[in-house]
């Protein structure tokens, strides 16, 4: 038996804004000046849905407005299909608020209803979002159970045909022309229509309402178009007041941080870089920044302090109106092996800490240090990315400062010459290019290592410490 | 009497001068003649306190330090050196260039907070901080964040009047012929000592004058 659950999410705009704020009364007003959602406290203050926006305001004096946003509620229902396709492989969208979710193949893997819809309920309960929820033998046939509000989980055939039967039409799909053609003709419950013989609604009502009925009861096949699952994360969050501070930022940021935390956790993955990306509500264009782990992180607490220490960095040329995270790749979790024997736990990792030094100073200021198969001493040392291993086999020569200084400087004092010469010529044996090296020692003491040009000037190149 | 002492003994109420602890523990510098006047050699963790001018061999006399620490696989990190580092001399004196690491911070303020999150982290066993001036106030914390990562900070600067810092070790550094000329001011476990000489001649002999001075083809420059 096919059976199908379908999950309708009454607030999704409201509720993806921040948790923090649900104080505050919230609607979202449609183009017509109609309340279409709210979150709870606005429900606690008295406005319903469908209300007027005057009636609204009247009992509501501090109600705060958002404007529907078809694009951005699409958004919200996918990111949703996507993180709920962790446990079921069947969902197909109902924009703009609701999911279908075929059950027929998940339950032997969940041992039964009970055990499929335990799990789902987890997933549900970790997302800020209110849902209703009803079973069903069709898709439609669950749909119209959800919006009534049922939050019936049954696979029983006569309890859903009984509570199918019992549906009032306005919480079908058909069209407001037919549901009063119906009502003339006496009937309010979807189990009166399911009665009639199809011969006679053919002939007295248009194709539209066989179709819809074929469809609830399963005779005709109703085509769903399955989501595939997506790589990344993406996920924007509006922040209902502008914040001109950074360091405010690290609420709404945490959430969204969270959120990936939990995706990550349930693929066993971790990411190396996340895109953050702050809208403004004026005309600056949005300001995006890239913070990256070098080891790869999954913990939202560890990605949090990355990002502060990149933001503290940051100059706001205007408050913050909005907040996007992006991840695009995301890679396998490796496990990471410490010596059980290892005299200190170490709280960072060394690629940990390098992400942190690099997220506070930038990331030219932290380098490693890597042996040159060259001969002249500019070249004989590189300073690349930290912690690389260099290749194997180069020799170092002995007897080289330990600092170079970044342009020699003309020699000014008497020095006592220990060793040397030692002749370097750079590539192309370029004679006049030619510098013999000297290792002195000044007055105070300090061992320099000299050279002299053919032109005979000498010069301070590095120093012995 | 004696199980009256014993009592005692127990409860902690008697210190007795044979079981004094070493104030920390000692990893040695690789000169015979300084780990004898040091008990063991340098600390293993904490502040160590370098008064010393440039280019005298200050670090040629961390250098065997520095490899034993490095050698568990912990990082030596560099903060704000006076120049661009030379592969080749610490690839030759033993370091692991693979676990070497190099900050150059823009201002002061920045490199102690990247010293504080190198001791911290628990990963670095050695943090070398080219620095000016330090507060006490800077010292202690350091200090403190040092034993918690079990690492040790050496603190090279120029000689500085001031009071002292709270440190496990302190000394001054002088130029020698013969290597460097060290004294130590202050020690936690232990005395200040009269100024004696580090012979670096055997590990080192370019580097010192005395072998030169016997060598007839001397000459100046400059």
């Amino acid at each position: 038996m096919a059976l199908y659950l379908y999950l309708q999410f009454p607030a999704l705009l409201p509720d993806s804004l921040s948790r923090h704020e649900t104080r505050l009364p919230l609607a979202v007003v449609n183009e017509l000046h109609r309340i279409v959602q709210l979150n709870i406290a606005a429900e606690q203050a008295g406005v319903e849905l469908n209300m007027a926006l005057g009636s609204a305001a009247a009992l509501c004096h501090n109600l705060q407005l958002i404007p529907y946003q078809a694009e951005r509620q699409q958004d919200i229902l996918h990111s949703l299909a996507q993180q709920l396709y962790q446990v079921t492989a069947d969902i197909a969208l109902d924009p703009p608020d609701g999911l279908y979710l075929r059950l027929c193949n998940m339950l032997s893997l969940h041992q039964g209803l009970s055990g499929y819809w335990q799990v789902l309920k987890q997933q549900l309960d970790v997302l800020p979002y209110r849902y209703y929820y009803a079973c069903g033998t069709t898709a439609l046939a669950a749909q119209c159970l959800a919006r009534q509000q049922l939050n019936l989980v049954t696979a029983d055939p006569a309890v859903l045909s009984g509570a199918l039967k019992r549906s009032p039409l306005r919480f079908t799909e058909l069209s407001c022309e037919i549901q009063q053609q119906l009502q003339r003709l006496g009937i309010t419950q979807l189990g009166q229509l399911l009665a009639l013989s199809q011969a006679e609604l053919a002939r007295r009502f248009d194709a539209s309402l066989l179709s819809y009925l074929g469809r609830l009861r399963g005779d005709f096949y109703h085509a769903l178009q399955y989501i595939q699952s997506a790589p990344g994360f993406s996920r924007y969050v509006e922040l209902l007041y502008d914040i001109s501070n950074t360091a405010v930022l690290a609420t709404p940021l945490k959430q969204l941080l969270e959120q990936l935390e939990h995706q990550l956790q349930q693929m066993n993955a971790l990411c190396y870089q996340l895109q953050l990306t702050l809208f403004f509500r004026g005309k600056t264009p949005q300001q995006g920044v890239s913070v990256c782990s070098a080891q790869g992180e999954y913990r939202a607490a560890n990605w949090l302090t990355l990002c502060q220490l990149q933001l503290q960095r940051l100059q706001l040329a205007e408050p913050v109106a909005g907040l996007k995270l992006d991840v695009t790749r995301f890679s396998p979790q490796q496990a990471q092996t410490g010596g059980l024997f290892q005299p200190v736990t170490a709280a960072l990792s060394a690629l940990q800490l390098v992400s942190v030094l690099q997220a506070r100073l930038g990331k030219q200021a932290v380098s490693g240090l890597m042996l040159q198969n060259q001969h002249l001493p500019e070249q004989a040392s590189s300073q690349p990315l930290p912690l690389l291993h260099g290749r194997p086999g180069i020799k170092a020569l002995a007897l080289r400062p330990a600092f170079l200084l970044p342009t020699a400087r003309p020699l000014t004092e008497a020095v006592e010459i220990s060793c040397g010469p030692e002749r370097l010529c750079p590539d192309g044996w370029a004679l006049q290019q030619q510098r013999d090296y000297f290792i002195g020692r000044n007055s105070k003491g300090q061992w320099l290592w000299l050279y002299r040009t053919v032109q005979q000037g000498w010069f301070v190149h590095g120093l012995f410490s | 009497m004696s199980a009256l002492l014993e009592q005692l003994a127990r409860r902690q109420l008697i210190w007795q001068g044979n079981n004094q602890q070493a104030a920390y523990q000692a990893v040695s510098s690789g000169f015979a003649e300084l780990d004898q006047k040091l008990a063991g050699g340098f600390p293993a963790t904490g502040l160590i306190d370098i008064q010393t001018e440039y280019a005298i061999g200050e670090l040629r006399l961390l250098l065997p330090y520095l490899v034993q620490q490095q050698s568990q696989g912990r990082l030596l990190v560099l903060i704000a050196p006076p120049a661009q580092p030379c592969a080749d001399m610490f690839s030759s004196a033993g370091i692991n260039l693979a676990q070497l690491l190099i900050i150059n911070p823009k201002n002061n303020k920045e490199a102690l907070w990247a010293t504080e999150q190198c001791l911290q982290s628990g990963c670095c066993a050695s943090v070398l901080l080219w620095q000016l001036a330090m507060t006490l106030a800077q010292a202690r914390r350091l200090q403190l964040a040092a034993e918690q990562g079990a690492a040790s900070l050496l603190l090279l600067r120029r000689q500085q009047a001031g009071l002292s810092l709270p440190v496990n070790l302190s000394m001054k550094l002088q130029p020698h012929q013969e290597g460097v000329q060290l004294s130590v001011t202050k020690r936690k476990g232990g005395w200040a000592t009269a100024p004696f000489v580090v012979n670096m001649q055997s590990r080192w002999p370019q580097l010192c004058l005395s072998h030169v001075i016997s060598a007839p083809d001397r000459r100046r420059a400059g």
